[in-house]
């Protein structure tokens, strides 16, 4: 390829040139996308919707306005009836993706009543009159005019153009990005870099051309998504360009597991089984990796397969997001919290075995985040954290290598050349690289350890500039702020759970990951999501956003979500 | 619904602990990413203990150091070893504080940009020193260990800052670094480094002392019949000087005159004026600071102090520290700063550019016009005003006597009084002999050859 050569054997002039103009418009144009890309998600309208009427024999109607709505006297109740005969949660009301109903008692004091009699679960017929507290009321569901036209009047996700020039600025971005390493990077290496950016661009367009086929607009987070998995790229480029191929194939894994774990989530019925399964399965890979896992850098959390080499751990936080999460009637029963409990008992268990402290606090922070969804209770909280304190003193006791870590935390400049080795040249890069970056190849990181994976922020920063790492964290931050506003217009408190809970595991992964390489957290060797170099840490990411993707209910948005029937055509 | 959209609130509960740490090391990087870049090790700053960025030159742009890409000394063997002990070598054998102190300078590093400069040239950093003046001053000491300083005692430029025996970073010496061996103390750089008994050159502090507070001693005579007495010890001078005045007795370094005059100014007034003159007293330019000297009289008899006053008994001096106390007098008795690094130059913008920095009065201005004019007699009347031709030179050579079998200090120290050249020096020689003999001739070559490089 002639063009391929002059790239490979620029003039230093013309690389000085280009570099120095790369370094402002990197940073530009992916702030430009970033904000394109999160400004939906952070300003999408949750319109009140209405999707049923509760007729009282008075004649009074309530509106039911959610899919899962709870009946009692409490103020905080969706359908609230302020009687005494009334529990402060009575009852909860559920609509199917079919536009059919059932409700559940929820430990009420009087019972539910249908027709009558008194039922703990029932799926609901127009003619059933439900008695609850002694008053008794039938459910009106809307017409299905009525419900074209709510569908039709849903914010709609971004337009199809929109997501098309937020791709044409990705895909101009990665291929600056490659220009970039073709002209400064070693000839040997130009291979992988080619590889590396085109496969990623062949599948970002890819799966828009498959959100098209199944008239799937919204490619926000997608986007983001991808833009992360670029900068993870620039980072291998420079500090292990070999690795590229590899890191590529765990990202379109990660992306079929995406699609798949998508698909599965659109059907409540199905994604509840699915739970099961995951259940089995996280336990499992940490079971595999205790007995046949191999120790790495103090930490027993790899396993080898040949020339694979995994983190089963990465993949236990997908299945346990699955497994923490639960539909509204089970949730205000509680019935089954403490079997969650106990598995997060046994998970962090197997990790403190391990040594992978990182990990177990992750899985730890999420377990808060769902018991607080799912309990509402601070008090829980408070207890769980306690404990946490109290396993720390113990695991710190035992393991003497996590009190080395706690040592050298604020005190890196002590130790420079010591237990503040990694840290003290991350800043010291980072500061080096300014706000614009040193420019891609030219950074230092890549002879530190683990730069390209715990040390990611500093090779970014280095390279690519410290206005590029608040990007990014402001994305991951975004993402977070999406799946919370998000959960107002929920179908079911399974996906505000889900998407809630891998909100959780990524920012916390960031917070470990790149507030731990700046000394402001302990060091803990916990990957960035999307961003560090890592097969399984890749597939994670992924997984972990489709329970995002599954939460987003704005039209034509998310291919984890059934379309909304318009126009009677359902789709699939 | 309604309880679990509210509960999911506490998510943001966990964005904003990340944004709360992240802001708090957005502070912390706007408030000390500066002396992150500059810490010792720095990738992008430091090699081997040494700043490893930019180029160094002297005071015409001839190139002494490319830290570009490794570490590319100058191409003449004599500027290499004459300018190691401020730029550096490529161990950290020898450090280049001065370098350092201006590493951020030097980086060009700013919070935009970071080190990032266009087409990887580091800055440029423009010393005082002439690599010209360095080798006629290399060449003038020849064999003897020793050091020779120039400053501009107007602007504080130091020209030329010798030091022997130097070495070559490109050749390291391997042999003869023992006690006594030809190569012992390379690594020193003893112009700010090292301090000398200073023997007679110190009489020009105990005659500042004396003119300060005796009033009427310009009119005194002195008189010497080669010792003077004090209880059962003598001070001896090598020849009697018969009946003099202050002048001549200066002139004739008598050391009985001085002797008599230490006498009369006692310990307090010598220690007061040795503290107010700042001799002992370590001078600070460019992030280096000077070894401090030494004048203590604490016990000290009568005949101590007049050891002291003639610059033995536990004098020391640091060779920068004394030439500032010379650049003093020539300058009416208020001197200024030397100084090593002119100007930094980074993608042309300069980034770094040298302040003459006055220093405090330390005498007054009529003292000061008589030691200059006795100065000027000393050179005038005994070492020959011939020997530094176009040039009025002022001055006092002293022999320190260090005791062992070593042969004492050759010191020579002075000043140009004409206005195109204020040149204040010292000369320092150590096991040399007599200062009029060894340390004049070295201080007349390199006076010539700074003579030459101011007159371009």
């Amino acid at each position: 390829m002639p063009v391929l050569s002059d790239l490979l054997n620029a003039d230093p002039t013309v690389v000085n040139v280009y570099i120095t103009i790369l370094r402002w418009i990197a940073p530009i144009l992916a702030a430009i996308l970033l904000f394109r890309c999160v400004k939906p998600l952070l300003t999408f309208r949750r319109e009140p919707e209405i999707w049923g009427w509760l007729c009282l024999q008075s004649g009074q109607k309530l509106p039911v306005t959610h899919w899962e709505s709870v009946i009692g006297r409490s103020k905080r109740s969706d359908i609230v009836i302020e009687l005494p005969t009334v529990s402060r949660s009575h009852a909860v009301l559920t609509r199917y993706d079919d536009g059919s109903w059932s409700i559940a008692d929820i430990n009420s004091k009087d019972g539910l009543y249908i027709n009558g009699k008194q039922v703990e679960f029932h799926a609901l017929k127009p003619s059933d009159t439900i008695t609850v507290g002694g008053v008794s009321m039938k459910l009106q569901p809307i017409s299905a005019k009525q419900e074209q036209k709510q569908a039709s009047l849903r914010t709609k996700a971004s337009s199809l153009g929109s997501g098309l020039i937020n791709l044409f600025l990705l895909t101009a971005f990665q291929l600056l990005c490659v220009m970039a390493f073709l002209m400064t990077g070693a000839a040997e290496h130009a291979q992988s870099v080619l590889l590396g950016f085109g496969g990623i661009m062949i599948c970002q367009w890819g799966l828009m051309l498959f959100y098209v086929c199944i008239r799937r607009v919204s490619f926000e987070i997608e986007s983001i998504a991808f833009f992360l998995c670029t900068l993870g790229m620039a980072v291998i480029a420079t500090v292990a360009p070999a690795e590229a191929i590899k890191q590529l194939v765990a990202m379109v894994i990660g992306i079929v597991i995406f699609l798949v774990l998508g698909w599965a989530l659109r059907d409540l019925e199905r994604a509840k089984q699915l739970r099961y399964v995951a259940g089995v399965a996280g336990i499992l890979f940490l079971l595999i990796t205790l007995i046949f896992g191999q120790e790495y850098y103090g930490a027993k959390n790899w396993l080898v397969i040949g020339s694979l080499s995994l983190q089963p751990s990465e993949l236990t936080k997908v299945c346990f997001v699955l497994v923490g999460t639960s539909a509204m009637n089970r949730i205000v029963t509680k019935r089954n919290l403490f079997m969650f409990i106990a598995y997060s008992v046994m998970i962090c268990g197997c990790l403190a075995v391990m040594n992978d402290f990182g990990t177990a606090l992750i899985f730890f922070c999420a377990f808060l985040v769902i018991a607080f969804l799912r309990s509402g209770s601070v008090g829980t909280l408070a207890l769980a954290v306690t404990a946490l304190i109290f396993a720390g003193v113990v695991a710190i006791r035992i393991a003497p290598h996590m009190l080395r870590r706690f040592e050298t935390w604020r005190h890196i400049w002590e130790v420079p050349l010591e237990g503040g080795y990694q840290q003290t040249r991350a800043l010291m890069c980072m500061a080096a690289g300014g706000l614009l970056g040193l420019g891609p190849g030219k950074g230092w990181m890549k002879h530190v350890f683990a730069a390209d994976s715990d040390m990611v922020v500093a090779t970014l920063t280095e390279e690519w500039g410290l206005i590029m790492l608040v990007l990014v964290v402001l994305s991951v931050i975004a993402l977070a702020i999406f799946s919370v506003r998000s959960a107002a217009v929920g179908r079911s408190s399974f996906y505000v759970i889900c998407a809630c809970t891998a909100a959780t595991i990524l920012l916390v992964q960031v917070i470990l990951n790149a507030l731990g390489t700046v000394d402001v957290v302990p060091l803990t060797g916990v990957t960035f999501p999307f961003l560090s170099n890592g097969g399984s840490s890749m597939i994670c990411a992924w997984g972990l956003l489709a329970f995002i993707k599954a939460a987003d209910t704005r039209q034509n948005a998310s291919f984890a979500v059934r379309l909304l029937k318009m126009g009677g055509e359902e789709d699939e | 619904m309604n309880r679990i959209a509210l509960r999911a609130y506490i998510v943001i509960l966990v964005a904003v602990l990340l944004l709360g740490g992240f802001s708090f090391f957005l502070f912390e990087y706007a408030t000390q990413a500066e002396d992150w870049v500059i810490q010792n090790g720095s990738p992008h700053v430091y090699d081997g203990g040494n700043i490893a960025t930019g180029v160094v030159t002297d005071r015409e742009g001839v190139l002494l150091l490319d830290m570009t890409d490794g570490r590319k000394y100058s191409s003449s063997e004599a500027v290499r070893k004459t300018t190691v002990h401020w730029v550096g070598d490529r161990y950290g054998s020898v450090n280049a504080p001065a370098l350092s102190h201006y590493s951020t300078e030097l980086t060009g590093f700013d919070m935009l940009t970071g080190t990032y400069k266009y087409g990887e040239n580091g800055g440029v950093a423009r010393l005082t020193l002439s690599s010209k003046v360095q080798t006629a001053a290399l060449e003038a000491l020849g064999e003897y260990k020793g050091t020779v300083g120039v400053y501009n005692y107007k602007t504080g430029e130091l020209i030329c800052a010798v030091t022997t025996p130097g070495y070559d970073p490109d050749n390291v010496p391997t042999t003869g670094l023992e006690t006594g061996g030809p190569n012992e103390g390379i690594y020193v750089n003893r112009f700010t480094q090292s301090v000398y008994i200073p023997g007679s050159i110190f009489k020009v502090v105990t005659l500042a002392a004396a003119l300060e507070t005796i009033p009427d001693v310009q009119e005194q005579k002195f008189t010497c019949t080669g010792e003077y007495k004090l209880g059962s010890k003598k001070i001896t001078c090598e020849e009697k000087h018969g009946n003099q005045d202050l002048k001549m007795a200066f002139r004739n370094s008598c050391n009985c005159a001085f002797a008599e005059i230490s006498q009369q100014l006692g310990a307090d007034t010598l220690e007061r004026f040795v503290e107010q003159f700042g001799v002992t007293k370590s001078v600070q330019f460019d992030g280096i600071t000077t070894k401090a000297g030494n004048y203590d009289l604490e016990g000290a008899m009568s005949w101590d102090i007049a050891w002291s006053s003639i610059g033995q008994y536990t004098d020391q001096v640091n060779p920068c520290t004394f030439l500032t106390f010379m650049g003093a007098i020539a300058g009416d008795g208020q001197g200024v700063t030397p100084y090593l690094v002119e100007k930094i130059t980074c993608d042309s913008t300069v980034t770094y550019a040298a302040k003459t920095e006055t220093r405090d009065r330390i005498m007054s201005a009529s003292t000061a016009k008589v030691l200059q004019e006795y100065l000027g007699f000393n050179v005038e009347n005994k070492y020959g005003s011939d020997k530094f031709p176009g040039m009025t030179v002022c001055g006092k050579t002293g022999t320190g006597e260090v005791g062992g079998n070593k042969k004492p200090n050759a010191m020579f120290v002075g000043f140009v009084e004409d206005a195109q050249y204020p040149l204040a020096f010292i000369v320092a020689v150590e096991d040399g002999g007599y200062g009029v003999k060894v340390s004049v001739p070295i201080a007349a070559k390199v006076l010539a050859a700074c003579k030459e490089a101011l007159d371009k």
